[in-house]
């Protein structure tokens, strides 16, 4: 059985992520779940997965991250998503640039120096436009799985434009070109198009520096990285598991609390 | 209101106080005025920053959504008789939305205590000076009419001299703050005791609190905060919770109303010069250059890691000068963080996140 040394919790607003790490700071077990609205118990049962596999968690530290942070009274200490994704982004790629994280309420575009420090940072908190909500709630007017509609957004050689940047505005639009006989893939392919708009306004906001990387539960869509590297003229980069890298991030925090 | 180190009389009770004796009341909008005219005719100058929490659907029949809340609330406040104490209103040309303001009160909605208006130049060349030496000379005109009387010019300038010391200690205070006992909320409750108290009574209170001065104290990360006015003042709890403390400020209420002392024996002339000569501001048409440097040289001297620009939303000249401000500020290697708050609303999740995440970034 590997051995572990620290332990990182991201509570985000659609998914919990925890991942361990070895004295290496290598990821050696992860575990997703969907976001439970009482996310103190999600993370003790969590933990308690942890526990089973790797046996006693006594003298582990625990660093949580996400918006739920400060609900997780087994953390030493509580560090921001912005902070750990830069570090388990850092850690996993080896270099600086800019990071891109598209998450289900939010989305950050981060500035990582080539030693791994965050320069700058810019969030879209204020509405779902940008993030991964917009989509979830198109996908779900045009009865489209949220796993396909990247692919099927691809596969059409033509696009509508979608106007309003309001999650809510958007869905009346897709309503009415729905009416107007529009196939379905055209408007996904505008609906894309429309999130990435926003989110590369994000990152001139805090300007980029290549490379582009990419992490979030968003990224693992075709269009959104196929899209992003269109706007902003840059190839993109992913890591294994983007959607693990605030957690991972906070086990490397913990891992320093280890040492 | 107990601070660590002195008592603050609460806003209603000094001004009650000042109505007892026989004293007037002068609402007054932000930004800049000169109280000492005020005090000379017997007003004591009582500040309207918005005031925060105010239901201001009153002031939605008058006012444009996009207008800050500073407006919004100031108006809705008098509207719902939060200035009855008021003798007479006055409302400085800040910006657009406050010398709308002035000419809705003016033009529409005619309220009880007479409304005056005063306009600022942009600028601080001799002819800005000149052109507000004459606005204060009219204020002081329109006044007398009002009060029916008008003090001498030996009268002004002792009233000029008291507010002058009143504002050297504010300056005092400004550059002790790290050797106070005060926590950060209690640094800002007292020096913005400023907004309402009689410039004697501050001036005690600043040397009761000076005398307390003792060996500079590390209290967490030292940041610069900018903007309008630390409002919530919850603010200046989280600051501190999340390993940071206020090192300096470039807040409109606070740090850019150091106003120096005047030079010249003409009253009018110097009460101006007090004005022009106070620390760059926006809202009196400053560069972003001075702006710039003014940063960093507060930087520099009170060790601030980063700039924290914490501003009502929809406040137009404070906003059109921060893309520009921040790549300076950022090419001269000061980060910055924008936090954009409207007076009514709790501070956000999302605001929490940001701050924590620049200490973090800043550390």
């Amino acid at each position: 059985m590997a051995k572990i040394e620290a332990l990182g919790v991201d509570v985000g607003s659609t998914t919990v992520k925890m991942v361990a790490v070895n004295d290496h700071g290598e990821m050696v077990w992860h575990m997703l779940e969907e976001a439970d609205p009482r996310a103190a118990d999600q993370v003790s049962r969590f933990l308690a997965e942890a526990a089973r596999r790797f046996g006693s968690l006594n003298g582990v530290p625990l660093v949580a991250t996400g918006y739920g942070r400060k609900l997780v009274q087994q953390a030493a200490r509580q560090v921001t998503e912005i902070s750990c994704h830069a570090m388990g982004i850092y850690a996993e790629l080896g270099h600086g640039g800019t990071l891109v994280d598209i998450g289900g309420q939010d989305s950050k575009a981060i500035r990582i120096s080539d030693s791994g420090k965050v320069i700058d940072f810019a969030m879209n908190d204020k509405c779902a436009a940008g993030t991964g909500r917009f989509l979830e709630n198109t996908a779900g007017r045009l009865r489209v799985p949220l796993q396909e509609m990247g692919q099927d957004a691809l596969s059409s050689a033509d696009e509508v434009p979608i106007s309003s940047t309001c999650t809510v505005f958007a869905e009346s639009e897709v309503i009415s070109l729905i009416a107007q006989g529009i196939p379905v893939p055209a408007i996904l392919k505008g609906l894309h198009r429309s999130l990435v708009k926003r989110v590369a306004a994000m990152i001139s906001s805090v300007g980029l520096t290549a490379p582009l990387m990419l992490s979030g539960g968003v990224v693992k869509n075709p269009a959104i990285r196929a899209m992003l590297a269109e706007e902003t003229g840059s190839a993109v980069t992913l890591p294994d598991h983007p959607q693990l890298m605030g957690a991972y991030g906070a086990a490397l925090y913990a891992l320093r609390i280890a040492e | 209101m107990q601070t660590a180190a002195v008592r603050i009389p609460g806003r209603i009770e000094n001004i009650l106080s000042w109505k007892e004796q026989g004293g007037g009341i002068a609402a007054v909008f932000p930004i800049h005025y000169p109280r000492e005219l005020l005090r000379a005719f017997g007003y004591l100058p009582v500040e309207v920053w918005g005031p925060p929490v105010v239901e201001s659907v009153s002031s939605a029949a008058h006012v444009q959504p996009y207008v800050c809340s500073i407006v919004r609330n100031g108006l809705s406040f008098l509207q719902s008789g939060g200035l009855e104490l008021a003798d007479i209103l006055l409302v400085p040309h800040a910006c657009d939305s406050l010398q709308g303001l002035g000419s809705l009160l003016l033009d529409f909605i005619h309220p009880r205590q007479p409304t005056l208006t005063l306009y600022l130049p942009r600028g601080r060349r001799e002819s800005d000076l000149s052109f507000l030496a004459q606005e204060l000379h009219a204020l002081y005109r329109r006044l007398a009419e009002i009060h029916g009387d008008s003090p001498t010019e030996p009268e002004l300038m002792s009233s000029i001299r008291r507010e002058e010391a009143a504002d050297a200690s504010l300056a005092q205070l400004h550059r002790q703050r790290s050797r106070l006992p005060l926590s950060d909320l209690a640094f800002y409750q007292l020096i913005r005791s400023r907004e309402y108290l009689p410039a004697e009574r501050f001036s005690q209170l600043a040397s009761e609190a000076l005398d307390q001065a003792g060996p500079i104290t590390e209290r967490g990360i030292p940041l610069l905060l900018s903007g309008i006015v630390p409002e919530p003042m919850a603010l200046l709890n989280l600051i501190p919770e999340l390993g940071g403390w206020v090192a300096a400020d470039d807040l409109a209420s606070c740090g850019r109303r150091l106003y120096p002392a005047g030079t010249s024996q003409d009253p009018f002339l110097r009460m101006a010069e007090r004005i022009i000569h106070a620390p760059p501001d926006p809202t009196r048409g400053s560069s972003i250059e001075s702006r710039h440097q003014h940063l960093l040289s507060l930087a520099a001297e009170s060790g601030a890691r980063g700039v924290v620009f914490h501003d009502v939303k929809f406040c137009e000249p404070e906003l059109f000068d921060l893309p520009d401000l921040r790549r300076q500020l950022a090419e001269s290697g000061l980060p910055s963080l924008l936090l954009e708050v409207d007076l009514n609303d709790p501070l956000s999740h999302q605001l929490h996140t940001r701050l924590q995440a620049f200490l973090e970034m800043i550390v």
